[in-house]
């Protein structure tokens, strides 16, 4: 035979298998270490610090968890959130994530090893990621074979568009949940093939698992049945998949009905109905294989036909019906926004206010998956040409994770593993035939007896799939060991001792090689191999050298901590929203209620220990909508309403000194709508505008504007910072008028070194009952009468 | 003690009362110099004293209870000697009018022989902000009150108490009246930053009810102060000795608590700016920074709070000194809260750092033991401590621990402290203090056995854990969990 390139020829095949095995492992650690370390960017950078907003919740919950104990955790009222409403935290959450570190943080402290609760949070997502890396291995060689495998689980432990939701300090749901959804993934297609017990067990364990960690298991609620579905449809019905779908299913709900804030659901809303549905469907089914066993084929057809119409017609009945009776909830807004990305700022903008939440924008997709999102649809389309079960699996997994990917920014998430798989099946399909030193044949003698052989493993009957040892027998020469390849190409079990069988099986896999032509076809020659492998190569280096960077800039920003950099280039760290509230956690009363919009209630509650009104757990619209009202309305207005809900302190964060742009300026239109959700005849979006229909902050800004809470207490003496020069704000660039507005019901209490984040106290009411206002003014005109001379110009200030 | 000091109590009082000359000392002079701080008040009283019977060789000091309770730190010294002379008191009594402190002379004096003794303490608490609030622009004025005389068994020949402070912003101070007796001259001059009472001659033994009634008046000294007035409400340190890593961890906890007088209205951060802009120097009750004194040789300090880093802070890092020599330049941290600290405010946090072990412990070949020297606290100039907690935690194993502290604790325990790849745990050794000045910058030290074995009980416990998972990985990996051994999956 003729190689490409020599190989050596004298190595037993155990050494070939246990080299092979030993390298997978090292390289399958190697994948581990490089996400893991990907992954800490954030604690180099800056801390090990919890990110963002909702993972200062999981934090604080976690906390309590590893201190107080699981049954205290899962009574556990919260007063100081939604004050002065309070919410029950173990009902109202996935406590998956807080479980987990509780558990590892108990081991190890078990083991001696006295690990600090936060750094348990800030490493769990990258930890998980490990996990994530091998169980994407391990379903992608399912897929196709093991160098496959080790392609998805590298890309996946890199990928930005996973990074995004899992970098160290990214303490949130998501961080354990794509391990756990790859993991039931892996177990369903496991089960499906082999028809264990054991592997459909696992998948409706790990999938209660994911239900008790994520929201987003709906996921799987669906996936798996609409694969049952179509297998169903495709004419696969099989005791495999009748015995893997409905023990998941079973064990899976009754499981994840566990969860307390799941409870009911499964069997009552309208998302969970296709299992249940797909469940029932296929119990008929088998129940039909067995009627049919029995009876003859003419009965059964007319059987089924009718049994089919009157099942169907039943079904819906009941489901309208139930629905009708509200039975079964029908479908949540958040559904209606996957279908109709208009639908949520029409109808719920507070969802639509959240940024995660608004349609992908194209270069997203480059910037997360890079050259994977090409690879994607050549992956797709090599799972047709196999197209068994798990390959169906893929392509419908693919389908609908692209669909969503494209609604909403977040679910780039649940596109990203299969990009991954499919990506790395279409990257190792290309390695397979380009690294095969096998050199294409001059005579067609074996064609016809290779033509047989790549599709022995397709279809749903066999299992052997992981062998792929036969389509390279045929190609072998006949010189070297003819005999044994012909013989043993269909058995498998050959006794060859022939070691370069092995060398070449470990090396080459690729299963479909047509030659139906008379002239050999493929590729000729070290060259031609080298061109394409160093583009490869090249382009896997341009994805790694990607995505560092995009991890390193974008994905590694605790938020909580801004970084700039000094003149001299060294990095400067701007720490304002810490310094606001440290001050406030050890400067004020312990039972002091600060009002904030919704974004910085987990912070607040985390960082500073303090009651907020709202916060990111976004269950009560109203309430949200009272606080948008108080900052979007005047302060007699709001005056009020801060006093009925006992308000001690008010934050709002101003990044005009500075030009941070996430400030409540430019959040304050969110507030208005929301505000006007409830209260359409008191708060007008449009007043906020200026008659030109711009949003201004200057002395162009329309009156309302001016007036309102947000307004002043952004710009509160702001002006006076600049001295007699004109005072500008960075972030709008526009120019703010002096003097700047005045409070009346609010005195500024604390503003941070570069006034990102201010805090004021509310006045209690005036201890000689006049209102604030004139109670100010006498307070002001004493003092400069003391101070100063008379002044004459007061009225007119006034 | 109790047995042998009533007698002496009466023998005090029946001296003082009619057998003047049963009294066997009287006081030349007694000078008293009081220096005014913040949190600190600093007195060095000077008894020039005169043997009058001869063979008495215990001397007895009296003070207000009401000061002692004040006084964290006292020390009894021969003037121009550095040994502290033995004392022995009991414990203060407010309802007594005065306390008594005997000290034991170091040999007895002769009829007329003269020694001058220096009594010098510390006292916390003593001043408070006046007025009790201020605003960022006002300045820092603070209170403090004492006795006019100082009392005594015996009789004084001449007495004077200067109140010193360290600038010469004086607001007021008190004009004793009825002196009369004592002196003819004005009874109180104030030079510059220093007011001087006295000098009043020929006073009577005055450590009794009638003299206290009828001549002690309290004074009241009200004055500008331009430091900050820093109290550690707590402070948690805890070092940690490993011998397998050369390293001694120190770590404090700090609750730091800014008792100068409390802000008035609220804090205007554009105020705070022009100020900082306009005058280089910020009022004296705002704290902006702190400058600390951390040993040489530190390494990976570090400063965090409950939330988290704080990355505003510089360290200039000294190296550690070669064994034996003295310490030339301590390292210094120049540690910035979050905010600056303002009248009233509280702030917490974390300080710790590595130091090379070979700098505080030693090996001791003729006992064989090693011997720790372990400073109680970093040193926080001006400011006063008010409950302090040290922890030293010994390697794993450690045994014959003994320890030896340089002023009594109040409480102190061993107890056991799990902590990294620990198998039984290491003991530790807690003291508690209380009201702790500049003046107790000290350390404690520790000395302890450690064998061969616990020194090798980490490497083989570590070992034992890998092999048994080794073990139970090898195990699990031969087990056929398939019920069917002809569809291995």
């Amino acid at each position: 035979m003729r190689t490409a390139y020599p190989i050596p020829q004298n190595l037993s095949p155990e050494t070939v298998n246990n080299t092979a095995s030993l390298l997978r492992i090292v390289a399958l650690i190697l994948i581990s270490g490089a996400a893991i370390a990907s992954r800490l960017f954030a604690v180099i950078n800056f801390e090990s610090i919890i990110h963002e907003f909702d993972p200062w919740f999981n934090f604080r919950a976690t906390k309590v968890l590893a201190s107080e104990g699981f049954y205290e955790f899962w009574n556990w009222f919260d007063p100081t959130a939604w004050y002065p409403l309070g919410r029950v935290v173990g009902g109202t959450i996935y406590p998956g994530l807080m479980a987990t570190s509780g558990v590892i943080y108990n081991v190890l402290h078990a083991l001696h090893l006295p690990v600090d609760i936060r750094n348990i949070c800030v490493l769990l997502a990258p930890g998980f990621s490990a996990f994530t890396a091998w169980s994407t291995y391990m379903f992608t060689k399912e897929l196709k074979d093991e160098s496959a495998g080790l392609l998805a689980a590298a890309f996946i432990g890199i990928v930005p568009g996973y990074i995004s939701r899992s970098v160290a300090g990214s303490y949130d749901n998501e961080a354990i949940a794509i391990f756990l959804l790859m993991f039931t993934f892996f177990c369903w297609i496991k089960a499906l093939k082999s028809g264990s017990v054991l592997f459909s067990t696992v998948a409706g364990v790990f999938y209660f698992y994911m239900v008790a960690a994520w929201g987003g298991y709906v996921f799987i609620t669906n996936m798996i049945p609409l694969h049952a579905l179509v297998l169903l449809l495709m004419g696969r019905f099989s005791s495999r998949l009748y015995v893997a779908y409905s023990s998941w299913y079973a064990i899976g709900t009754l499981a994840s009905m566990q969860v307390p804030f799941v409870g009911f659901q499964p069997v009552k809303t309208s998302e969970h109905m296709a299992a249940l549905g797909v469940f029932g469907l296929l119990q008929i089914v088998a129940f039909a294989q067995l009627v049919r066993a029995h009876v003859s084929s003419k009965q059964f057809q007319s059987l089924l036909y009718y049994a089919v119409v009157a099942t169907g017609l039943l079904g819906a009945i009941a489901f309208a019906l139930l629905t009708y009776k509200g039975w079964i909830a029908p479908w949540t807004g958040r559904f209606y926004s996957l279908w109709d990305t208009g639908y949520a700022k029409k109808y719920i903008p507070i969802i639509a206010s959240v940024s995660e939440h608004q349609p992908t924008a194209w270069p997203a997709f480059f910037m997360d998956l890079q050259f994977l999102i090409f690879l994607f649809p050549a992956g797709v389309a090599l799972c047709f040409r196999q197209l068994r079960d798990e390959h169906v699996f893929v392509i419908i997994y693919a389908v609908m994770a692209s669909y969503f990917a494209g609604v909403m920014v977040r679910l780039m998430l649940t596109l990203t593993p299969v990009v991954c798989v499919s990506s790395a099946v279409a990257l190792s399909a290309l390695l397979d035939t380009y690294i095969d030193p096998q050199e294409p044949l001059e005579d067609q003698e074996e064609s016809k007896e290779r033509t047989k052989a790549p599709d022995a493993s397709n279809g749903a009957t066999t299992h052997q799939d992981s062998t792929p040892v036969s389509p390279a027998m045929p190609k072998k020469g006949k010189k070297a060991a003819a005999t044994a390849a012909s013989s043993s190409s269909a058995t498998k079990t050959q006794t060859t001792s022939s070691t370069v069988t092995f060398i070449l099986d470990a090396l080459s896999s690729s299963s479909t090689k047509k030659s139906s032509s008379s002239k050999p076809r493929g590729i000729f020659g070290f060259d031609a191999r080298l061109a394409v492998i160093l583009n490869t190569i090249g382009m896997l280096l341009f994805f790694v050298y990607h995505c560092t960077w995009v991890t390193s800039t974008a994905y590694s920003s605790p938020s909580v901590v801004l970084a700039s950099s000094n003149s001299d280039g060294s990095q400067h760290i701007i720490d304002d929203f810490r310094e606001a509230y440290y001050w406030l956690r050890q400067n004020t009363e312990k039972d002091a209620v600060v009002m904030s919009w919704w974004d910085y209630g987990y912070q607040i509650a985390g960082f500073a220990d303090r009651a907020t009104l709202v916060d990111n757990n976004t269950w009560n619209n109203t309430h949200i909508a009272t606080v948008g009202k108080a900052m979007s309305s005047s302060e007699e207005v709001a005056y009020p309403i801060l006093r009925k809900h006992d308000v001690d302190y008010v934050l709002v964060i101003f990044g005009g000194l500075l030009g941070y742009s996430g400030d409540d300026i430019n959040k304050f239109l969110w507030m208005v709508r929301i505000a006007q959700g409830v209260w359409p005849d008191e708060i007008q979006e449009a007043n906020y505008f200026t008659p030109n229909g711009e949003y201004r902050v200057d002395n162009q800004a329309s009156n309302t504007m001016k007036n309102s809470l947000m307004y002043k207490m952004s710009f509160y003496r702001y002006p006076d910072l600049f001295g007699g020069g004109q005072a500008t704000d960075r972030v709008r660039q526009q120019s703010i008028p002096s003097p700047g507005p005045t409070l009346d019901i609010l005195d500024e209490a604390y503003t941070t070194e570069n006034w990102i984040v201010r805090i004021y106290q509310v006045k209690k009411d005036d201890f000689l009952g006049r209102d604030h206002k004139t109670a100010n003014a006498f307070a002001q005109g004493k003092r400069r009468r003391k101070a100063k001379p008379p002044v004459r110009r007061k009225a007119l200030l006034a | 003690m109790r047995p042998h000091r009533l007698p002496l109590l009466l023998l005090g009082y029946l001296a003082s009362v009619s057998f003047s000359s049963a009294v066997p000392f009287e006081n030349n002079a007694i000078v008293r110099t009081l220096e005014l701080g913040g949190s600190l008040v600093h007195v060095t009283t000077t008894y020039a004293i005169k043997a009058l019977e001869p063979g008495v060789k215990t001397y007895s000091l009296a003070l207000n209870p009401e000061e002692r309770e004040k006084t964290s730190w006292l020390q009894v010294r021969i003037k121009g000697e550095k040994n502290e002379l033995p004392i022995d008191e009991s414990e203060p009594d407010q309802n007594r009018p005065y306390h008594l402190i005997n000290v034991k002379l170091p040999r007895a004096l002769a009829v007329n022989g003269t020694l001058n003794i220096v009594l010098e303490t510390v006292q916390t608490h003593v001043t408070k902000p006046w007025p009790e609030r201020a605003s960022q622009t006002e300045d820092q004025a603070l209170k403090f009150a004492t006795d006019l005389f100082v009392i005594s068994p015996y009789s004084t020949g001449v007495q004077r108490t200067k109140l010193r402070i360290l600038n010469p912003r004086i607001i007021s101070f008190t004009e004793p009246k009825n002196v009369t007796p004592f002196t003819l001259d004005s009874p109180v001059t104030r030079a510059g930053a220093t007011v001087t009472y006295g000098p009043y001659n020929n006073i009577p033994a005055s450590a009794n009810q009638d003299f206290l009634l009828t001549h002690q008046q309290p004074i009241n000294f009200h004055y500008y102060h331009d430091q900050p007035v820093i109290e550690l409400l707590s402070y948690s340190r805890s070092h940690e000795i490993s011998h397998w890593g050369a390293n001694l961890n120190t770590e404090d906890k700090i609750h730091l608590y800014n008792a100068g007088p409390a802000l008035k209205g609220h804090f205007s951060r554009l105020q705070h700016q022009m100020q900082g802009f306009y005058q280089p120097k910020s009022q004296p009750h705002i704290i902006p920074a702190l400058s600390l004194d951390l040993p040489p040789g530190v390494s990976n300090v570090y400063y965090y709070d409950t939330i988290g880093n704080v990355s505003t802070s510089h360290l200039r890092a000294v190296q550690s000194p070669p064994k034996g020599m003295p310490v030339k330049s301590p390292s210094v941290l120049d540690l910035r809260p979050r905010y600056p600290i303002m009248g009233g405010w509280n702030y917490s946090f974390t300080l710790g750092f590595d130091t090379p072990l070979a700098d505080s412990v030693g090996w001791d070949a003729k006992t064989g033991k090693y011997v720790a020297e372990l400073p109680i606290m970093t040193l926080f100039p001006a400011a006063v401590i008010d409950n302090a907690q040290v922890d030293i935690v010994l390697p794993e194993g450690a045994t014959d621990i003994e320890f030896f502290t340089p002023y009594p604790a109040i409480e102190s325990q061993i107890s056991t402290h799990v902590t990294y790849l620990d198998t039984t745990g290491r003991p530790k050794l807690t003291f508690t203090y209380k009201n702790l000045t500049p003046k107790h910058v000290d350390n404690i030290y520790v000395t302890y056995k450690v064998s061969l074995s616990a020194h090798l009980k980490k490497p083989i416990a570590v070992a034992v854990a890998f092999l048994s998972l080794f073990g139970i990985a090898m195990f699990v990996r031969r087990i056929e969990t398939s019920i069917d051994p002809k569809t291995k999956a």
